[in-house]
């Protein structure tokens, strides 16, 4: 999952995103300002943006705007100082989906941002089942047949991304763009990589296979 | 507490006039009623006693003796309470009186008069006619002629009854048109009135939430309201402006403190989210103490601001020392000197003799200090600050110049709001809350001054302060 945070104090901004890289796996890109904001939000593409709504150059109300305007789903939660209900009504009306008041609890915060992404992809529930693979995305582990398995990050994070979105083609692109921040193009060959060791580990003691690639498209998660 | 009323002042009012007129109308009614008819019993008084003279004989012979024949006795005025008269001859003497004359009343012939007298509880009404001549006068008769007075009394029962009556008439007709004019004046005045309560109505309706005053049209057009509601439109004004503007304050402060305080948490949990290394924690808490020497110092502001405006509010209660204004500006260049030198930045201080003001010198340097520290951070690098003081007999003026950007027309007039920044990103990154130039002026204005703000982009800004020093 990728994550872009628009927050113009920096130190806050760089706690977040360490949060959210050590605690969910995520890859985050900041931007520090609303235009910088905007110009990323509209060529890369998230899975969830943390807004701060006063920036500097364009406030995060109309970042909002044109996010929402563009018809981008991404889902956003607005981190703001103001906790009256008019700002709150004010900005769930502009296309937000949740909001934090500062100071806010980081484990709050990344709950809040797994809840957002999960939503964002038809998966209400924290547990993602398919077939006898079960994936728990509060704990991050990972069971196949009640057999626990243990992955290294980077392969969970392939495999967190393919289970969100079960029986869809998922690029080798799309997971380099989900999965890094803004230099992902230089870990490109390293996606087969990880598939393999993730079907290696998963198929141990089963003989159905998991992940299918599609030769050309990308790669497909099934029973 | 003791309610009044418009409505009832006003009906009360109605009410005591309609009362007096009356009691006025009832008594002119009676006193009119009464000589009128008193005036025309006086005529057929006379007539009767003229009637009785008639009576008055001479005897046959030529003595000129008088006598009275009773036979032809005229009626009583009022046939059921009988007349009363009493007849002397010049001559003759005591003549006659009427038959049933009450014993012990008594009158004395005198001068003609009308008058009233009570007797046995009847009240009469009497006249006195003198030289009353006897119409009896045969010719060739060589005597003296006789001359009569006659005194002729009447009850005036009859009269009394009449005027009672009259009076009884005039009270219940007023009292029946007090009761319909009461009505009427008080629904005109609670019709008059209900401006007043459609206007309150209106004013019900203004909140927080809503400051607009829509005055009901009935009340606009009313001149007595016109004031009131014009008042009450420009004093809502002022309250909206002064709430939102608290309100604003309020929003900014919590923001301001809300946001290094988020910074501060969210270092220590992430600090503590997994173990770290002796280095890490070191980055961490070094970081932190830095948040909070950023928030002590915001803290430090938002309390000199919210004194410098107390301060404001009550100057003249402070007792104060005569300082003078240039040292005060020097200390204050000193001050800044290290900043300067770091960007190289020259400051001239120009001042011309003594200014003695009364003032705290705290005070004044923090607002110098305030002033040069943006006009040396906002001045290119190698560029030079000027500060003059330059003063009249009642004034003392303070400029300090820039060779900086400037600021767009468009900030100008908000530069001295509190928490304003012209663009955030380049205050947050010279450490700015946006409260110095507010505090600046609250300062100066607490000393009766005046500060302003003249930019040219590109050239420079010159903020001027002007102090009285007359009043010191």
């Amino acid at each position: 999952m990728r994550v872009l945070v628009v927050e113009d104090e920096l130190r806050l901004a760089e706690n977040v995103a360490r949060s959210l890289r050590e605690s969910a796996g995520y890859a985050v890109d900041i931007a520090a300002d609303g235009q910088e904001g905007l110009f990323m939000a509209e060529s890369n593409a998230y899975d969830a943006v943390l807004l701060d709504l006063m920036l500097p150059k364009m406030d995060g109300m109309a970042l909002l705007g044109r996010i929402r305007q563009s018809g981008q789903h991404t889902p956003v939660l607005v981190l703001t100082a103001r906790d009256d209900k008019e700002s709150v009504v004010a900005l769930l009306n502009a296309g937000a989906d949740d909001y934090l008041t500062k100071p806010f609890d980081l484990g709050e915060l990344l709950a809040r941002t797994k809840a957002l992404i999960r939503r964002g992809k038809g998966q209400p529930s924290p547990v993602i089942t398919i077939g006898d693979l079960e994936l728990n995305t509060v704990n991050r582990t990972v069971q196949r047949g009640g057999r626990e398995i243990t992955l290294t990050a980077m392969e969970y994070r392939v495999l967190e991304y393919l289970a969100h979105r079960p029986k869809a083609v998922v690029s080798k692109t799309e997971l380099l763009e989900h999965l890094y921040d803004y230099n992902w193009e230089k870990f490109s060959n390293v996606i087969e990589v990880y598939i393999s060791g993730l079907r290696r580990k998963l198929n141990e003691g089963s003989s159905r296979q998991l992940i299918r690639t599609l030769r050309g498209q990308g790669y497909m998660l099934q029973e | 507490m003791h309610r009044d009323s418009i409505q009832r002042r006003l009906i009360a009012s109605v009410l005591l006039s309609q009362i007096i007129l009356t009691a006025g109308l009832v008594v002119i009614g009676v006193v009119v009623t009464y000589s009128r008819l008193l005036s025309t019993l006086d005529t057929s008084m006379q007539a009767h006693a003229t009637s009785v003279a008639v009576l008055v004989r001479y005897t046959e012979d030529a003595s000129g003796h008088v006598y009275f024949d009773n036979s032809l006795l005229p009626e009583s005025i009022d046939p059921n309470h009988p007349d009363q008269f009493m007849v002397w001859a010049d001559r003759t003497g005591f003549l006659t009186r009427s038959e049933d004359w009450p014993d012990g009343l008594q009158f004395q012939p005198g001068p003609s008069q009308h008058w009233n007298f009570t007797y046995a509880g009847v009240p009469y009404h009497a006249v006195r006619m003198t030289h009353v001549p006897i119409l009896d006068r045969e010719e060739g008769k060589s005597f003296q002629p006789q001359t009569l007075t006659i005194v002729y009394a009447t009850p005036t029962v009859r009269i009394r009854q009449q005027v009672k009556v009259a009076g009884i008439s005039i009270f219940l007709a007023s009292l029946l048109l007090l009761g319909a004019t009461t009505w009427l004046a008080s629904w005109r005045i609670r019709q008059s009135l209900s401006p007043l309560q459609s206007l309150a109505r209106q004013a019900a309706l203004v909140s927080t939430q809503s400051w607009k005053l829509q005055p009901p049209k009935e009340a606009e057009e009313i001149e007595e309201l016109r004031p009131l509601t014009d008042s009450m439109t420009q004093m809502l004004a002022r309250l909206e402006y002064s709430f939102k503007q608290q309100r604003e304050f309020i929003g900014n402060a919590a923001h301001e403190l809300k946001t290094p305080v988020a910074v501060l948490k969210s270092t220590l949990q992430s600090l503590l989210q997994r173990p770290r290394s002796s280095d890490e924690y070191r980055e961490g808490l070094q970081a932190s103490l830095q948040d909070l020497d950023r928030l002590e110092q915001l803290l430090q502001w938002m309390l000199r601001l919210a004194r410098a405006e107390q301060w404001a509010q009550n100057a003249q209660q402070r007792a104060l020392d005569v300082i003078d204004i240039n040292s005060t500006c020097e200390e204050a260049v000193e001050r800044i000197r290290s900043l300067a030198q770091s960007r190289n930045t020259t400051i001239h201080l120009a001042t011309n003799g003594p200014v003695p003001f009364r003032a705290d010198p705290e005070d004044l340097q923090l607002v110098w200090t305030n002033l040069i520290e943006n006009a040396v951070r906002y001045s290119p690098e190698g560029s030079s600050v000027e500060v003059a003081v330059a003063h009249t007999k009642d004034k003392a003026r303070v400029t300090i110049q820039d060779n900086g950007a400037g600021i767009p027309a468009s900030d100008l007039p908000r530069i001295f709001e509190r928490f304003y920044r012209g663009d955030p990103s380049r205050n947050r990154a010279t450490g700015g809350f946006g409260l110095g130039l507010a505090i600046v002026k609250a300062l100066v204005e607490a000393y009766g001054g005046t500060i302003s703000a003249e930019s040219t982009p590109g050239k420079g800004t010159r903020m001027t302060v002007e102090l009285p020093v007359g009043r010191s």
